[in-house]
């Protein structure tokens, strides 16, 4: 069992790694590709400095909190897109049947499927986070629970991506539900918690759970208290184990394509 | 020894059914109706250690259906499948250690890598040592004359040069079932023929079984000993290509040139298929007639050369997909 998962996490370093040096055979593509989306982050932080000049609390949140908030949604989108790039063109892998190679493979199909390219673009929003982080507060305790939380939330919206993905499996084209979900999931997610209440708060912690991948990990790291990092690991426990439940009840109903497909 | 056996193997898919215009399209987005297709229907079959089979048939005939529920791409709806005494529906994993695929029309190579990087990166899949890949990449690399491109990346490769190497890359942990799924689409003749000499050749020194299926009359009859034909889902056929090529369809096919024109009509058991200035072709059935009935019909004294033949193997294949149609 452990040699297996060994052997899984090798491969996926060799995934990422033979992607990433396909990613780099164009450099300007690769080096514009990660300061433009730096800088597409940084300007979405203008609005909030105008904001928060006339006002010193939005949502429940100081303009510091914003800023780790935007940290912290960065960094968890990031790492999400940069390892898992395929969670979210899943839909399409199902449909066009491109799961066949890995289906004749002895690793984890789901696994080998989802890391098999990568973004990098991510990689700006992955740095864009780490650069709110020493602006937040650069402690070694805050830069741990950071890494912590930003890598359970990748979990969290990679299985979410999965899960509605997943749905192809028995309802065909359903890309557009996917795509919707991803893109509340991020959002929403860079707005204060405290402006939305009610069901949507309840949506929040539940069915779309930006709640758990990014509010909780503010809370986490602006005012630590153990029991919200149990949820947070508790979240992403169950998140990850639902969406391999769904994937692989789904697999069943595969039903492949002779299309043609290239690994590119 | 068999190391596959299929019993009574079925597979069903949901077609949702439109009809015709913009109505149709808003009808079935209403009240979608389905019909369900049967791909494969209860099918069985068993394959020995070391055979090298084609498992053939026309399109949507269902074999690559029935080779994807063998490699565990697919879950049958009924039946039995043992592969090296492996259920592919639960132990997949397991059973990829010991088969190799190759998909003509599906790439499985990274194409910005180096075929000798993508063969590294199937060791790692197959958690090979890496002193023992860098081994086989040489032993395979001979074999298959990888030499000339081993360090070229794969997108500058030609078809022929990506299929050898998507060979390979499926042979690096000596899989001991080959499943070939038109290996040979697009290539041109010279090629075609290089791929076969080195499957024949693989099959010789690895002892692996293969299971083949083509388009491609000439891979089959150069490369296969037995021969199972699929249509409509169900096997039409199961032979050795020997009963196939000589007593599936018992005919013959003379050409002969004449001294003179001569008038020949049709009789049973003999059909005139070509007939021009001082050359015909005739078509014998030899359940009804012989060889020296079709030659005295000919007149021995007038022939000035003659070739007797068996029936295109094309063709004969041609004959049971249209039986099976009917």
């Amino acid at each position: 069992m452990l040699m297996e998962v060994k052997n899984q996490i090798y491969a996926i370093y060799l995934s990422i790694k033979y992607a990433f040096q396909r990613e780099l055979l164009n450099k300007f593509t690769f080096l514009s590709n990660i300061i433009f989306m730096i800088i597409n982050n940084a300007c979405f932080i203008i609005q909030w400095v105008i904001l928060y000049s006339i006002k010193d609390e939005v949502g429940g949140y100081s303009f510091k909190q914003v800023l780790l908030l935007w940290g912290v949604a960065s960094f968890t989108f990031g790492i999400s897109r940069f390892f898992f790039k395929e969670a979210f063109n899943l839909t399409d892998t199902i449909n066009n049947g491109k799961l066949d190679n890995y289906l004749v493979q002895p690793k984890s199909v789901l696994i080998s499927s989802i890391t098999s390219s990568i973004e990098v673009s991510a990689i700006g929003d992955m740095l864009y986070g780490i650069v709110m982080i020493i602006v937040f507060g650069f402690t070694l305790k805050n830069v741990l629970l950071f890494l912590l939380c930003g890598i359970c939330g990748a979990l969290i919206i990679v299985s979410i991506s999965i899960i509605f993905s997943s749905l192809s499996f028995w309802f065909g084209k359903t890309e557009i539900i996917s795509e919707t979900v991803n893109s509340l999931m991020i959002n929403f997610s860079v707005y204060p918690e405290g402006i939305f209440t009610g069901i949507i708060r309840v949506m929040f912690y539940t069915i779309l759970p930006l709640g758990i991948t990014t509010y909780l990990p503010v809370r986490i790291i602006s005012d630590f208290k153990f029991i919200y990092l149990l949820y947070l690991i508790i979240g992403t426990i169950i998140f990850v184990l639902l969406a391999f439940f769904v994937f692989y009840r789904g697999l069943r109903k595969y039903s492949s394509t002779n299309l043609m497909n290239a690994r590119v | 020894m068999a190391v596959i056996t299929v019993e009574k193997l079925s597979k069903n898919f949901k077609v949702k059914i439109k009809e015709k215009g913009f109505k149709g399209s808003l009808k079935s987005l209403i009240k979608p109706k389905y019909n369900i297709v049967k791909a494969v229907k209860n099918i069985s079959f068993s394959i020995e250690k070391g055979e090298m089979i084609a498992f053939i048939g026309p399109n949507g005939a269902g074999k690559s259906t029935s080779i994807k529920m063998m490699t565990g791409i697919l879950f049958p709806d009924k039946g039995k499948i043992d592969i090296l005494g492996l259920d592919p529906t639960k132990e997949r994993k397991k059973l990829a250690y010991s088969i190799g695929c190759v998909f003509g029309q599906k790439e499985q190579l990274w194409t910005h890598l180096t075929p000798y990087d993508n063969f590294k990166f199937f060791g790692a899949i197959y958690d090979i040592p890496e002193s023992i890949v860098e081994k086989k990449i040489e032993e395979l690399r001979e074999l298959f004359e990888l030499d000339e491109f081993i360090n070229n990346p794969v997108r500058n490769l030609s078809l022929g040069q990506r299929i050898r190497c998507e060979i390979v890359a499926s042979l690096i942990h000596e899989p001991k079932i080959l499943f070939l799924d038109e290996p040979t689409i697009g290539l041109d003749p010279v090629v075609k023929e290089k791929i076969r000499t080195l499957i024949k050749r693989m099959n010789k020194e690895y002892k692996t079984t293969v299971v083949l299926t083509s388009h491609d009359v000439s891979d089959i009859e150069k490369l296969c000993k037995r021969v199972i034909i699929v249509n409509k889902g169900q096997i039409v056929l199961d032979d050795t290509m020997e009963n196939l090529k000589y007593h599936y369809l018992n005919k013959k096919i003379i050409d002969a040139k004449m001294k003179e024109k001569i008038n020949l009509e049709d009789v049973d058991g003999i059909t005139i298929l070509k007939d021009k200035d001082y050359n015909l072709k005739l078509e014998v059935d030899l359940k009804k007639k012989s060889i020296s009935d079709a030659i005295n019909l000919l007149n021995t004294d007038k022939i000035v050369d003659i070739n007797i033949s068996n029936v295109p193997l094309e063709e004969i294949i041609s004959e049971i997909y249209k039986d099976g149609d009917k």
